[in-house]
Parts: structure tokens; sequence; C-alpha cells
């Protein structure tokens, strides 16, 4: 019975935030949320589809065409040139996206190379599919980069994809092209799909313009998913759209199973979208800028804490990825004994009511960590460190 | 109150329009359709640049009632501020005057209701009109496809004689609006014995589409940097419209 499902686990996010709930006065720096609504432009892009009877049918299972459309004109403007009739999907949050992708890509027993410490949900698909998940270590010493000569180690006959996140969950970290260029080429060489999950794209500090993407480069189209989703640039995580992208050799495949999975992504939801792309603009800035000054708030905190943690600076996303310093947690009756990331967040969540992400949910080279989100308010994350200064002026 | 106020300014922004087009005498070129308008859009604009005309085409979604008068005054919207609103409308007035009007204009239309067309040739008269496609697109605000086909009638009808009317050979309903106006009509698809302009060939290469196309009795092969079959219709409107327009 289950046996689909018994080697699947509930994201340990999730389960941070349901323990959280026990305590009625916590401070959540756990689940990736921003706490901004939905911009008013988008809303009202909504309203006017809703009023005019758009919103109740199924779309066609690609997308609307307008979304599309607006989504190629976007993408060409960030230097990516696909064809929104063939090579342009719009999914149901990115996650589903990444599951139609893996599971169109794959076969059961393949590996599917990740770079962790990474995003929690992507083993989990992974194994869905039938997959096995080959984790390879970031190296936190070099601002969490790739060492390529390691995913070389990682390569073996069964390997179908390497799949990463750009800018990465939960460090930040945004990858240079030399990087990616590196990873492509070992793509070409074994005949491998490259899996870009771009969902943190727009969140650009320190005056950088744009990020790269493998997705530019003309000689790896037929290689080359990239994902996104509307969740995080625009606040809309609850409304479930994203879109990806590729050759449509491998696009017309992918949308096999977007077709079984789902249909089409919520119609309202891609009305939303195009509010989002035709006049979101000015908003996402606005966060944009917010999320910066409080990237700089949080390790304002951290370094007043520098006998707890140490870090390295976020590029973009909404975490830092704090390394634990202190090397005994007392925290009885822990069910992850062995986890120094677990007993420090679950004791923190105890003591302080303070809950955040232990690093091992992101891989094993995330163990000894933590993951906080800045996407709380700037008192939510002040509140939330006064807590643990008291805390940890004991230690 | 919003509501008065959103028609009050729809108003006002109309007539200013319409007195900027009197004045200042563009030549309108006007692209419509259920999909594919704005590569059009940009092809032209494209094209009419590369010649040095000095041209404006209405960005993004400013294609209906308050944002086509906003795209042609070359204006910013206000959104739904009332304060940002109050420099559009003194912007408004003051664009009668402008010194360097374009002497070109290309218009995407929008067309998601009933009545759409009729408001948006109310403010502008095109000389040119391109229709790409009439699919099922919006099909809930008409009371079934004739009824959206008829915004379409209702604008080649408009096109006077001197005028030009592009149409797509391959779309059925498109082709069909022939009938409706007295203007020169050309057709664009891929019949060669029916097409004026022609896609002969598109052949998909790493960084784009070579693509083979004749207008007339001239033929040309470009490399497009873009990939769809969107792109090379697009490039092959633009071209007819490049050497059309001395006819104007």
């Amino acid at each position: 019975m289950f046996e689909r499902t018994k080697n699947l686990n509930l994201s340990v996010i999730k389960q941070m935030e349901l323990r959280a709930s026990k305590y009625p006065d916590v401070i959540s720096l756990a689940q990736g949320v921003p706490n901004f609504d939905t911009p008013e432009c988008i809303k009202r892009r909504v309203e006017l589809a809703l009023k005019r009877g758009m919103v109740a049918k199924y779309s066609l299972s690609p997308g609307i065409s307008e979304l599309r459309e607006l989504i190629e004109t976007k993408l060409s403007q960030e230097n990516m040139f696909y064809d929104w009739e063939k090579e342009i999907l719009i999914t149901a949050g990115s996650i589903e996206g990444i599951t139609a992708t893996i599971l169109a890509l794959t076969n059961p027993g393949d590996e599917i190379i990740i770079p962790e410490p990474t995003y929690t949900s992507y083993r989990e698909v992974i194994i869905l599919a039938g997959c096995i998940p080959v984790f390879v270590p970031l190296d936190e010493a070099n601002s969490w980069s790739f060492d390529l000569e390691k995913f070389k180690s990682a390569i073996t006959p069964k390997t179908k994809a390497i799949f990463y996140c750009n800018p990465n969950n939960p460090t930040g970290t945004i990858y240079a092209k030399e990087q990616l260029m590196g990873l492509a080429q070992l793509a070409q060489q074994h005949d491998l799909y490259l899996i870009s999950d771009e969902v943190y794209k727009d969140f650009l500090f320190d005056d950088k313009q744009k990020i790269f993407s493998l997705a530019e480069v003309p000689e790896l189209r037929k290689r080359v998913i990239r994902l996104f989703s509307f969740s995080k640039s625009y606040a809309m995580t609850g409304w479930r759209v994203g879109y990806l992208h590729s050759d449509e050799s491998v696009l017309k495949e992918i949308l096999k199973i977007h077709d079984c999975l789902v249909t089409c992504a919520p119609v309202i939801s891609q009305y939303a979208a195009m509010g989002a792309l035709e006049m979101g603009d000015k908003d996402l800035i606005e966060m944009n800028d917010e999320y910066r000054q409080r990237r700089d708030l949080i390790c304002w905190h951290l370094d007043e804490l520098s006998h707890v943690f140490s870090y390295v600076r976020p590029e973009s996303a909404y975490f830092v990825f704090p390394k634990i310093l202190l090397d005994k947690i007392d925290y009885k009756d822990c069910e992850h004994a062995d986890s120094l990331s677990w007993k420090f967040a679950l004791w923190v969540l105890e003591e302080a009511k303070v809950a955040v992400v232990p690093g091992v949910a992101f891989g094993p080279n995330g163990e000894g960590h933590i993951r906080m989100s800045f996407g709380r308010s700037e008192k939510d994350i002040n509140d939330a460190f006064r807590r643990l200064k008291k805390l940890f002026s004991h230690k | 109150m919003k509501k008065f106020l959103k028609i009050i300014l729809q108003y006002y922004l109309k007539v200013i329009t319409k007195i900027v087009l009197v004045v200042h005498n563009p030549v309108i070129i006007v692209v419509a359709g259920s999909t594919n308008k704005s590569f059009v859009r940009d092809e032209i604009k494209k094209i009419l640049l590369e010649k040095e005309k000095n041209v404006r085409a209405n960005p993004k979604n400013f294609n209906t009632e308050i944002g086509l008068p906003l795209a042609i005054l070359n204006i910013e919207s206000g959104y739904n501020s009332y304060r940002r609103w109050l420099p559009v409308i003194g912007s408004a007035f003051g664009a009668i005057f402008q010194k360097k009007f374009p002497e070109y204009l290309v218009l995407e239309l929008g067309v998601s209701q009933k009545g759409d067309m009729k408001y948006l040739l109310s403010i502008v008269k095109p000389q040119i009109a391109i229709v790409t496609e009439i699919t099922q697109r919006y099909i809930e605000s008409f009371s079934g496809m004739n009824r959206l086909v008829g915004e379409y009638v209702y604008l080649v009808k408009k096109i006077k004689k001197d005028g030009l009317v592009i149409l797509n050979w391959d779309n059925e309903r498109v082709r069909s609006l022939k009938k409706y106006t007295k203007a020169r009509v050309l057709y664009f698809g891929k019949d060669n014995l029916k097409c004026d302009g022609e896609i002969q060939e598109v052949k998909k290469v790493n960084n784009g589409m070579q693509v083979k196309m004749r207008y007339i009795d001239r033929e040309k092969e470009v490399l497009i940097k873009r990939f769809g079959n969107h792109h090379a219709t697009s490039t092959l409107i633009g071209w007819m419209v490049e050497n059309e327009l001395d006819n104007l």
C-alpha cells in the first residue's frame, strides 16, 4: 500500500509552520511568503475579467494566448526568444511546472543532479517521478557557488538532468554566468537537460540589472527548460500561476503531462498574471526596494549575533541561511536528535516563539544551518530578533 | 463617483485626441485581430524607424478607450490614483501644441466587447488597417461569432477608398472581410496564387528562422532572430506596408 508515497515527506517548511501554529504568539520567519498583498493593478485586471464573464471556462491547455504573447515579449526583453504558440506553457505555479517537466523528461530510475542546499520540494518531486536525486554540495566558503568538479563526479550513465534554482533558495546566491556555462558544457558532453527554476529572478539587490539565464543561449534551446512563477515577484503565492518555456520539441511532451495534471492553469489567475505583466512593473520595483532594506536589516541583526551565527550575505530571494556556531543545544525530546539544525529550530521555537526552518531540510549540506525569511515585515523581523537576542544573551 | 469621473476623463481625452489628430494629421496604421497584433505593430514601427520616419506606436495594453488616447498623446497613465491623473489632464491639453508630433501612428486596437471598435474609430481615422486573425478569443463578451466578426467588419468599412486593408488569407473569417470595404485589399498568407504577400518557406535554425517570402513579384530571404510563424508573418506584413506607403 502507498508504495509511491512511502518515501515522500511532507515539506519540513510546512512541518515547522504546523508546529508554530500551536504557539499563539509565534513570529514565523519560516515559510517564504511575501507579507505584501497582491498589487491593486493585478486585482483590477481580475475584476474586469470576472465582470466580463471570462474566467468560468477552461482556457486552452497551454494557457490564454494573450498571456503567452505577453510572456514572449517579456522574455525577448530579457534576451530569450521563444514562440508563444508552441514554446511557452502557463502552469499552476512553478511546482506544477517542475512536476510536469520531470515526469516528461525522465524514466523511473533516472538520476537528477541537484546542487544543494536548495528548495526542499525538488527532492520530493524527483522521488515521486521514480527518479533518484543526486545531491552535489555548493561551496559555502565561496559564497555557495558551484564546484564543477563535483558535478562532473556526480554524473553517471543514469543521469538525465541537472536541476537548479537561480537565484537559489535558501542561500540567496545568484550563480555567475561562467558557472552556468560550465554546467551547460557538462550537459552538452553528457546529453543532459538543464532545468532552471528562476522564480526569484526579479529579486535584484546590489545594483544588479538582471540575472543571466542559460535560456539565453541559442545552442542550448533543446536542453534548457526554464521556469518562473508570479508568486514571489508579484506577491501572488495564493494565485498559483507560473510558466515554463523550452524548445517546441520538449514543450509538446511537457504539455501532455500538464494536461493530465491540471487541464489548464486557473484562468482567473492567468488574468492576474496578465495584470502583473501589463501594469505591475512599478510595484515590482517598490517591493524589491523593500526586500533590499529587509535584507540589510536582517543581516545587521545577524551581525549583532556573530557569536551565534555566521552567514553569506544573500544577493537575491528573501532568505538568509546562517550557519549555527553553537555546537551544543540543550533540547530534549527531539525526534531529530542527530540533527543540530532540527534541534536548534525546535529549541528556538519553544524558547523564543520564533519559527525558522532547519537547514537539513534543504539538503545534507544544509545541516548545521537554519533558513530565515525576510519576506516578513520589518516589525516582525525586529521583534523576532529581539526575542532571539534575549535567548542568546546567556550563550 | 469613480465611474462618473472615468466617463468624464474618457470623453475629455477623446476630444483632445481628435483635435490633436486634426491639427497634426499623421498617417494612421491600425492593427487589429485576436492574436499577434503587437508583433505586427512592432515590426511596422521598426521599419518606419529604419526609414528615419517619426513614428509612435501604442505600448503594451494601451489599446482601449483610455489607453489609446494616452498613447497617441504620449502621456503616462495615472492608473488608480486621482492625484496622478491631474497632471495628465494638463499634459493632454498641452499635446495639441506639440511641435514634433509623429508623422506616423502605428496603433494596436483592442476589441473585447461589442462597440469597442466603433468607439476607437470615433477617435482615429486610419488610412491602413491590418487584420491578423479572428478566433474565439473574447467570445464571452459577444453573443456569437457573428457579433465578434462584426467589430472587424466595422473597421474595414471605415477605411476610405484611397486607403488600404491587409487581410490574412489563411483565416476564413478575416478573408471574408474584403466584401465590406471599398478600400484596396491585399492578402498575406501561405497561398501562392491568392496572396499578394506569401510566406514560402520557414526553416528553423539555432538562433531563429530562415524565411523565404514573396510580395507581388519580388522575393527575398531573411534571417529572423525570433521563433514562431507569427514573426515570419509580421515581417511579411511589414514589408508589404513599407512598399505600399508611397501609394497612399
